[in-house]
């Protein structure tokens, strides 16, 4: 399987390309999602077997080329975004029926949905195969690109609000990540001519032998710029905002794929630079954007939002619990940090999904806090219960068990004030996330009888069989530490 | 590039913060596309395919995209230039502490080039400013294109230059970029009725 993943690798990001052209083409709506439906199957199940293959071939590396490589790392990112991608395109034409008119005329809305969508999938699947820095800035740079459109699709003067802010507040900040990357380019001198001076074994190989104060500067300016993408605080402005005015099937793929995407960016970046500069300054840098994020985070989790602003301030949440797990840096942290990935993944992407039915009963739940859903609809509370018990760690949720591995990890790493301020945070996130959820199922609303909606029990389903694949993380949590994957992880790049 | 040159080029992003008509303030970013594209070209000098990258950003940055803002301007008239959230005066002095202290703050990069350097970071700083400090999006736009000329001239000045695909990918990126930024601000001016973003200040929690 090795021996073909060259052409596999060209297969998986080929088929996504060419769908966001063949859409085009298409006579009718409906046609427009049976092919993306149809190609989505085809992406995610290439996607899948070459993270199978990267995973198989952990902790070393299974396949490496000119421009990529498949390692323990791009095996867990392909699997996520592949997973994450064939959900939203099966849910999205349950969104599409009911968007109308938005930025795009009804008739075409499908077209242009779709071929966002394609293109948006096809760079954040190469993005964790790039070999390269600077070729992953530029991937990154692309997303802003393919899916700040996809952001502001109902046209609404809200959504263009947030897709304004998108496009501006990334943009910036991966100028600042490019400056970075041009000083490490010229700090990185000795290690030969040309791109390959950037590719991330080339960078770990010079080791000592980069030039301190330069590297350094280099790599604040680039976790600085990749935070702005991240969303880690202080540079998270654009997050609550595109997540919760993005069609739900996007705001699923900008939080449980690009966001810890872009993030594995910097982690490759700081194992590459980690010789050069040691341990303890690229940790400081990762914990301070974790705590930095929940302090910011937790707060909203308290208040009253509407459901997909919710579920964004928790996207916030959970990018800082995993920077402070790469801060630690152990290997139990880091096993935490791969479950949590997965278990945020799985959840976060059901809570947007949920908004779908949540919308389309009660379109008053786009500016307020949802209500009553328990007796309302019975699917969409059980998608949300799903959702929300998972992202605030309740057991038996994978990321109850991430969470302990992470704090653990701290303590192992000799953090123990640093584990436990973020031992507190979580705590309260938890309990306002529950509070959260017990309102919106049981809390009393007044006013109209909410609406039927026939996308509730697809998403009921759906619900159904992510809660049985979140109970499998949980159990595999179990055998991570220790492994391979885990091994390639925390030393031999990542 | 030479520090006179490197002063002008400043001087035309602190044009940027300060003129209130879009059209000037698309031709100042132009001119330092323009200003940076020659300085490439002659650096290029006996690489041939040196000088057709260098040329091909020339016309990108100096040229095309200047023309496609200058459509999306012609395409979205204000009835009115938009009143500034502050004076000249303000902007002028909180951008120039703005670049003082970027300047300052930020250690050798490591080209050998001071002047260079301290160019690039006063160009992306005031980049940064003028997107947080002025109201019409196509000045924010520029804004982005005056921060990634910052990028630009550091990139032109890295001894023995950088490789081809960074450089026309980073263009690439950046054609994408505006073009997107572009298509928001027509239809910001076609939901809103003008291209102030101020105006688009609902989402708050």
């Amino acid at each position: 399987m090795t021996d073909a993943a060259p052409a596999l690798i060209v297969a998986m990001l080929a088929v996504p390309l060419a769908t966001a052209l063949l859409v085009t083409l298409v006579p009718s709506p409906r046609a427009a999602d049976r092919l993306n439906l149809t190609t989505s199957v085809l992406t995610a199940a290439l996607a899948l077997v070459l993270a199978v293959t990267a995973l198989a071939g952990a902790p070393g590396v299974a396949a490496e080329g000119s421009w990529y490589v498949l390692d323990a790392a791009s095996g867990v990112f392909l699997a996520l975004i592949s997973v994450v991608g064939l959900a939203s395109a099966a849910v999205s034409p349950l969104y599409l029926r009911h968007a109308g008119r938005g930025w795009f005329t009804a008739r075409r809305s499908h077209t242009w949905y779709y071929a966002g969508f394609n293109l948006f999938w096809a760079v954040l699947l190469a993005l964790p195969l790039a070999d390269n820095l600077a070729l992953a800035w530029l991937l990154v740079e692309a997303t802003t690109a393919a899916s700040a459109l996809l952001v502001a699709f109902s046209g609404k003067r809200s959504a263009l609000e947030a897709g304004w802010k998108y496009v501006v507040l990334t943009t910036l900040g991966l100028a600042v990540a490019l400056l970075g990357i041009l000083v490490l380019y010229v700090a990185a001198g000795s290690a030969g001519s040309g791109l390959g001076r950037l590719d991330w074994h080339a960078l770990a190989q010079q080791g000592e032998r980069l030039p301190g104060q330069a590297t350094l500067v280099a790599f604040v300016l680039i976790l600085v710029g990749l935070a702005s993408k991240i969303g880690w605080a202080p540079v998270h402005n654009w997050l609550p905002d595109a997540h919760s005015e993005a069609p739900p099937p996007v705001s699923a793929m900008l939080s449980a794929a690009l966001l810890p995407t872009v993030l594995l960016i910097a982690w490759r970046t700081e194992l590459a630079l980690e010789p050069a500069l040691g341990l303890g300054t690229v940790q400081e840098l990762f914990i301070g954007f974790g705590l930095a994020s929940l302090l910011v985070a937790i707060p909203f989790l308290w208040r009253p939002l509407p459901w997909k602003r919710l579920l964004a301030y928790s996207s916030l949440e959970h990018m800082g619990v995993l920077a402070l797990g790469i801060g630690f840096a152990t290997p139990l942290a880091i096993a935490g940090v791969v479950v949590h990935l997965a278990g945020h993944g799985l959840a976060k992407a059901l809570g947007f999904y949920t908004a779908i039915p949540l919308l389309r009963q009660d379109p008053s739940t786009a500016e307020r806090a949802p209500r009553d859903i328990a007796r309302s609809s019975a699917p969409t509370a059980a998608a949300m219960s799903v959702s929300l018990v998972s992202l605030a760690g309740l057991p038996p949720s994978p990321l109850f068990v991430s969470e302990v591995m992470i704090l653990l990890g701290g303590m192992d790493a000799g953090l123990i004030a640093v584990s436990s301020i973020a031992a507190v945070l979580l705590a309260l996130g938890f309990l306002g996330l529950a509070h959260a959820l017990l309102e919106g199922l049981l809390g009393t609303v007044r006013g109209q009888r909410p609406r039927r909606s026939h996308s509730a029990r697809a998403i009921g389903a759906l619900a159904v069989a992510v809660a049985l694949a979140l109970i499998a993380l949980t159990v595999t949590a179990y055998a991570l530490p220790g492994s391979d994957v885990v091994t390639a992880l925390t030393g031999s790049g990542a | 590039m030479g520090d006179p040159a490197i002063a002008v080029l400043v001087g035309l992003g602190f044009g940027v913060m300060l003129v209130r008509r879009r059209s000037v303030a698309t031709l100042l970013v132009a001119v330092q596309a323009m200003l940076l594209g020659v300085a490439a070209l002659s650096l290029a000098g006996d690489r041939p395919a040196g000088f057709l990258v260098a040329a091909v950003i020339l016309l990108t940055r100096a040229l095309a995209l200047p023309a496609l803002l200058a459509f999306t301007r012609r395409r979205t008239p204000e009835p009115y230039l938009v009143t500034p959230a502050t004076t000249v005066l303000v902007r002028l002095l909180v951008a120039a502490v703005v670049v003082l202290v970027a300047v300052a703050s930020i250690p050798p990069l490591g080209l050998g080039d001071v002047a260079a350097e301290q160019g690039a970071v006063a160009l992306l700083s005031l980049g940064i400013a003028i997107v947080v400090m002025r109201r019409p999006a196509i000045l924010q736009v520029l804004g982005i294109v005056v921060a990634e000329n910052g990028i630009y001239l550091l990139a032109i000045s890295v001894p023995g230059g950088l490789p081809f695909v960074i450089e026309l990918g980073a263009l690439f990126d950046l054609v994408l970029v505006v073009t997107v930024a572009a298509a928001f601000t027509r239809k910001i001016h076609a939901e809103v009725g003008t291209g102030d973003t101020d105006l688009l200040r609902g989402l708050r929690d």
